[in-house]
């Protein structure tokens, strides 16, 4: 157990006196852990999991919990946060369930929601974009884009996960936004590091670099602080914990082939495997067989460089802390550097708790053929596609399957459409595909809730609560308009289309109806009716080029004073500035003479 | 030229009752009719006028003062900037998916043996694979089969858009597509390992090269009919562009042909088509070759053969590849086939693919900067809308104004006093005007009162008399398609006799009926080519050349038995039964080969130029039919 590292350098007196008090505030409230997880997925990809788990409370100056975050959330009321980060896609089929229960990955783009405490709706959205903003600055996205049109109330979809007391609970506002074009990129995860005690220079947090961390398959950052209390001696206390998380599927092949070439040239012929059972084979076809062998591997290649020891910070009052974990099959071979002891090791899976200042590594060596950890299934598979064609209406199609054989899944279909692609709820329903079992078809939808968008202000919010039979697909399906826009509300690349945020489908538990696992589907580009741009583009380019020169021509001529090369004296500045009072005299004096005049001519008057 | 002949002779007849008129007429209008009267007569000239404008723009379009050089309007594309690396050992897998591809044979497509081990291979370069089956029935024939298509995701993308290459399994001529095929496949692997995609792709390989990309591209939009055509498993985001391989061959080949034509005649994006050019002929150095033009020498004559056969094309409407199927959804396809035997191999076809890809994976958005209205002459050589439009406009225009002509004269009131009239014809006409504005006004109206029931009634029934050929050639058997067809060309010729001894043995008709139902006629033709020129330029504009002769032919009461019988005649050479003899005569098709391919369109692709033919032209023909033989019908001293 360490102590944060205070503030002597100032040597300041004050510091010193306060540094008791520090003390215990710190051994009480604040507390840091982080630990990693690393999963082989089938296909040579890898799933690394990091999560850094901070607690500490809004006041305190030693905490390890972020000040800069703390004080938006005081300022904005906010209760509860969390903000997702999410680039790629999850392929279900092949990768299984999603880690943490899909709880810490959002939709493509940037997903922020919260609990918002404030006595009125207007209140909430006030406050709620104060957080917009303040969050935009601190982690450099447009999160300050959330507007009322891209902002829903859910109803059914989320729940708070932290202990908030009763009478705040009633307080609470949940609003939600999504930003489904964001590009997440690097300027996002660098404020994301610094939130972190260790700022990514020990810890597992040193593996996280930009590069690496941008050309996984698929990656998500996310940030979710939650009000904990426990009871300590008969009184409960309460402490902020944020949890971070970071996950992404990394390509083996591709970040190892980094090393030497990114050009996947074609490999030579000696080292492909054909097939030598064709009837043709021989000098000059070549029949390849896939290569099914897990390559070998370490983090220092997946990641440019081995973890740089524990971060000291880390600690966990009641256990020692795990910090890497390696859920690998058993009969894969594992090596670990110095700078690691080996602490559990379980079903396919084996801890390892780092050393301070002493360099981590774990290399897998390759094995052919490949064996794959029991495949996880996911309890709903999901996906959306648009249907129809043309720029006047369209409908959406979303394919949900219920993969267990003996399982009802009950969950929340929520969509956040924006105002300018307006559904028809009478459209809206659910069939069972093939049409089997008659009776079930109106039970799969057991309620709605929707909210429809008003132009230009809000978008449409429509949540479902369903239910699938098991070992089942239902597709749900909805019609819409297309709204034509106005000529300013285009973006820069009209062309390309809207981006639409993703369904969020949160599976319910089967009692408590408490979300459970969460699932997103991909965004959708939606063409709207699109103007030619390029000729009033021209028009306006070249009309305002026009326009600027010849004004600022004009102006030049009129305001500047123009004087003769021989006319002009140099001057040192007192010169000047003993000029420059002159001509302020001399101002004052025409104006004093010019008001006298005017006295005068009032008087005659 | 008897057709402008006997337009001449209209104004011969014309001016007397004209100009008795004014006499009678009142005088405040008198002026305006006189100019009007001026006007009519020249309207006949105007017309020809306009067809003869009409007809010399589009010959000159290929000039090279009227032609544009084709120019990349999208800079993203970036054609031909990036090195292309396929090659090497690719060829011999390659080679091992052709025989692969060869062993299977032409036939397994159908019935789903083709999509497993196709299906097969996908997965084993790590894609996910769908498969499509499909059954459609045209002209009584159940066409079936089975696609296959396998999804490379974006690396880092978000499934929102799409890119596809696709080849069909057998090509437009029902030949195994061998190379093709074995090319799509290799491609996929080797694509696969690149991690710079920004759009999903695509590899499809449909059962044929007709039905089965239909099959494919309703399904991925949701507009298919379920039972016959299954939905997709596996789907992307919106298709941002097709590449479609065509190459049968198993040698190396000479060219590359790309064909661009889609149903209903729309065209793919110009930039799409250019880049295509400029990466074959620039970075890789092949010959590219558009229209079946093997040898283009960039001439007047080569250019403008190229123009009138992708005119042809773009007329019937109907689809030149697989890639047509896409182009009614708004997505931008072209097919690239591998023509002649030359130096080129599968190597050179992959990498101009494989350019082309890094190409359109530049796109940050939607095609739409270049044209998607144009004629292209040679490979750079193109006219866009703003400058053919106007010939088609002006063909489909001379209707309307005969149209406006016969409205004008078919309210004139007309009296058999020609003496006061030729006296009056003598007169100065300054003197006359002066005169008729010094008289008293007369309270009675110049215009007649027109009988409209008569000529709109025959108008509507003649035009929805159209739905029943097209009813009838759309959804006969094949097997009938031809002696039904026969059948209907010979009382096709009958038709308008018929109907005309009818119309005056039922109604007392008069010359005011005839004018106001071709006015009627005329005007609706000229209504829907004009309209037609901006969606299908080429089909408005032949449909306007055979119906020329229609402004001018009428009743020839006077001489039945020269202009009339020669009018008759010529109204057979262009009935659109006639027509379509002529041109499987031309091409050498078997009729009912054509008859059977307009049936499948209209089933399948969704082709619309059935209707227009039997619908717009037919009707029109008809009527004019109907006016030819009333010649015979009226009176001799009814005047035109």
């Amino acid at each position: 157990m360490r102590l944060p590292t205070l503030p002597w350098s100032t040597g300041s007196f004050l510091s010193l006196l306060l540094l008791p008090l520090a003390l215990v505030s710190a051994e009480e409230h604040s507390s840091y852990d982080e630990n990693l997880l690393l999963r082989t997925l089938p296909g040579n990809s890898v799933l690394a999991s990091f999560r850094f788990v901070s607690n500490g409370t809004f006041n305190s100056h030693h905490s390890v919990f972020p000040r800069s975050l703390a004080q938006i959330l005081q300022h904005s009321q906010t209760k509860e946060l969390h903000l997702k980060f999410t680039l790629g896609r999850w392929d279900a089929e092949r990768w299984g369930s999603q880690i943490w229960d899909g709880r810490t990955a959002g939709g493509t783009g940037v997903e922020l929601w919260a609990w918002v405490e404030a006595g009125s709706d207007a209140e909430a959205d006030a406050r709620w974009t104060t957080l917009n903003n303040a969050l935009s600055g601190l982690f450099c996205a447009s999160l300050n884009f959330i507007d009322s049109t891209r902002t829903i109330r859910p109803v059914m979809s989320f729940q708070p996960d932290g202990h908030h007391a009763e009478d705040i609970k009633e307080r609470l506002h949940l609003l939600h936004g999504t930003l489904p074009r964001e590009p997440v990129c690097t300027e996002n995860l660098t404020p994301f590091l610094k939130l972190l005690p260790c700022k990514g220079k020990a810890g597992i947090s040193s593996l996280l670099d930009g590069h690496k961390l941008f050309d996984a398959k698929w990656q998500s950052m996310s940030i979710d602080v939650t009000p904990v209390c426990e009871e300590i001696d008969g009184v409960e206390k309460c402490q902020l914990q944020m949890v971070q998380t970071v996950d992404m599927v990394l390509d083996v092949e591709r970040s190892l082939r980094k090393k030497d070439s990114v050009i996947p040239r074609p490999p030579h012929l000696d080292q492909m495997i054909c097939d030598p059972n064709k009837f043709y084979s021989g000098s000059d076809s070549c029949f390849p067989l896939d290569d099914i062998s897990d390559l070998s591997w370490s983090l220092s290649e997946m990641f440019g460089r081995p973890i740089r020891g524990s971060c000291p910070l880390a600690s966990l009052p009641t256990s020692q802390s795990i910090n890497v974990c390696a859920n690998v099959p058993d009969q894969r071979a594992i090596y670990v550097s110095a700078g690691g002891t080996e602490v559990g090791r379980g079903d396919n899976i084996r801890c390892f708790i780092l050393e301070e200042n002493t360099d981590f590594d774990i290399i897998l060596p390759d094995q052919s053929p490949a064996i794959l950890l029991p495949n996880i299934e996911p309890p709903l598979y999901a996906s959306r596609s648009f249907t129809g064609h043309g720029q006047e209406r369209g409908g959406v199609q979303a394919v949900l399957r219920n993969p267990s054989p003996d399982r009802h899944v009950e969950f929340v279909y929520l969509e956040s459409l924006p105002w300018f692609m307006k559904p028809y709820l009478h459209t809206f329903s659910a069939t069972l595909d093939p049409p089997i079992e008659t009776q079930w078809e109106e039970k799969i939808i057991q309620e709605i809730y929707y909210r429809p968008a008003l132009d230009r202000r809000r978008g449409t919010q429509l949540e479902a609560r369903m239910r699938i039979p098991p070992n089942s697909t239902v597709l749900v399906t909805y019609d819409f308009d297309k709204a034509v826009l106005r000529y300013t509300e285009y973006p820069p690349d009209a062309n390309r289309g809207f981006d639409i945020a993703p369904a969020i489908i949160s599976i319910l538990a089967p009692r408590n109806s408490q979300t459970i696992f969460s699932i997103r589907t991909t965004s959708l580009l939606l063409s709207l009716p699109t103007p030619d741009f390029s000729m009033p583009y021209n028009v306006i380019i070249l009309t305002s080029t026009v326009m600027a020169l010849a004004f600022g021509t004009v102006f030049n001529l009129l305001v500047r004073r123009f004087v003769g090369a021989d006319e002009s004296v140099r001057m040192n500045p007192v010169q000047v500035l003993k000029v420059k009072i002159m001509a302020a005299v001399k101002r004052i004096k025409a104006k004093r003479e010019r008001s006298g005049k005017a006295e005068l001519a009032k008087k005659n008057e | 030229m008897a057709a402008s002949l006997s337009s001449k002779t209209t104004n011969l007849t014309s001016p007397p009752e004209i100009h008795l008129e004014h006499r009678r007429g009142n005088t405040n209008s008198s002026a305006g009719s006189l100019r009007s009267t001026r006007i009519l007569k020249l309207l006949p000239v105007l017309s020809s006028f306009c067809i003869l404008v009409g007809v010399v723009w589009l010959l000159l379009l290929p000039l090279e003062d009227y032609s544009r050089k084709t120019y990349i309007s999208e800079n993203a594309l970036l054609p031909g900037q990036v090195h292309t690396y396929f090659g090497g050992s690719e060829q011999n897998v390659f080679r091992a998916y052709r025989n692969e591809v060869g062993a299977l044979g032409a036939n397994s497509s159908s019935g789903g043996e083709m999509a497993r081990v196709i299906g097969k291979i996908f997965e084993a370069s790590g894609l996910k694979v769908g498969r499509q089956k499909y059954s459609y029935t045209a002209a009584g024939e159940e066409i079936h089969g089975e696609n296959v298509y396998a999804v490379l995701q974006a690396p880092r993308g978000d499934a929102t858009e799409a890119l596809v290459l696709c080849a069909g399994w057998l090509n437009m001529d029902g030949q195994l597509n061998e190379s093709g095929v074995a090319l799509v496949l290799t491609l996929a692997r080797y694509l696969k390992r690149w991690s710079l995609w920004s759009k999903d792709i695509i590899f499809l390989i449909t059962s044929d090269s007709r039905a089965g990309p239909q099959a494919w591209v309703d399904a991925y939009h949701d507009l298919h009919d379920p039972p016959s055509v299954a939905s997709l498993p596996l789907k992307s985001g919106a298709i941002q562009g097709v590449v479609v391989v065509d190459y049968p061959s198993v040698r190396s080949f000479e060219s590359l042909h790309i064909v661009y034509d889609g149903i209903n005649g729309q065209l793919p994006n110009l930039d799409l088509i250019n880049t295509a050019v400029r990466i074959a002929s620039g970075q890789m150095g092949v010959r590219t070759t558009l229209q079946e033009m093997w040898h283009h020498n960039d001439k007047y004559q080569d250019r403008l053969r190229t123009m009138l056969r992708g005119m042809v094309n773009q007329g019937l409407g109907h689809a030149s590849g697989p890639h047509s199927s896409f182009i009614p959804y708004h997505i931008d396809a072209i097919t690239l086939q591998a023509y002649g035997e030359g130096r080129h191999d599968e190597v050179t076809l992959g990498r101009t693919v494989e350019s082309l890809f890094r190409s359109l994976n530049n796109l940050l958005e939607h095609f739409h900067q270049s044209f998607f209205f144009y004629l292209l002459m040679a490979n750079r050589v193109f006219v866009s809308i703003g400058t053919y439009l106007p010939s088609a406009m002006l063909v489909a225009v001379n209707f309307t104004f005969a149209a406006i002509g016969l409205w004008v004269e078919s309210g004139k009131k007309k009296t058999k006093t020609a003496p006061l009239v030729a006296k009056a014809e003598k007169d100065d006409e300054k003197e006359i005007s002066q005169r008729l504005s010094e008289a008293v006004p007369l309270p009675t109206q110049t215009s007649e009162e027109r009988p409209m029931l008569l000529p709109l009634a025959f108008v509507i029934i003649v035009h929805s008399l159209g739905f029943i050929p097209l009813y009838i050639f759309n959804q006969l058997d094949e097997k009938y398609l031809t002696p039904v067809f026969y059948a209907f060309g010979a009382l096709n010729v009958l038709l308008p006799p018929v109907i005309s001894t009818l119309l005056a043995l039922t109604f007392t008709v008069t010359t005011v009926h005839f004018k106001l139902i071709k006015c009627f006629s005329l005007l609706t033709l000229g209504m829907f080519l004009s309209a037609l020129a901006t969606l299908n330029f080429s089909l408005s504009f032949l449909i306007g050349l055979f119906a020329v002769p229609f402004t001018f032919i009428r009743p020839f009461p006077e001489k039945k038995w020269t202009a009339g019988v020669l009018s008759m005649f010529l109204l057979q050479g262009l009935t659109p039964t006639s027509a379509l003899v002529g041109v499987a005569y031309y091409w050498g098709e078997p009729l009912g080969g054509i008859l059977k391919e307009a049936a499948f369109g209209w089933q399948v692709w969704g082709m619309w130029t059935q209707v227009v033919v039997w619908c717009v032209w037919w009707p029109a023909w008809v009527t004019t039919g109907v006016l030819a033989a009333a010649s015979w019908n009226l009176g001799n001293e009814e005047v035109w």
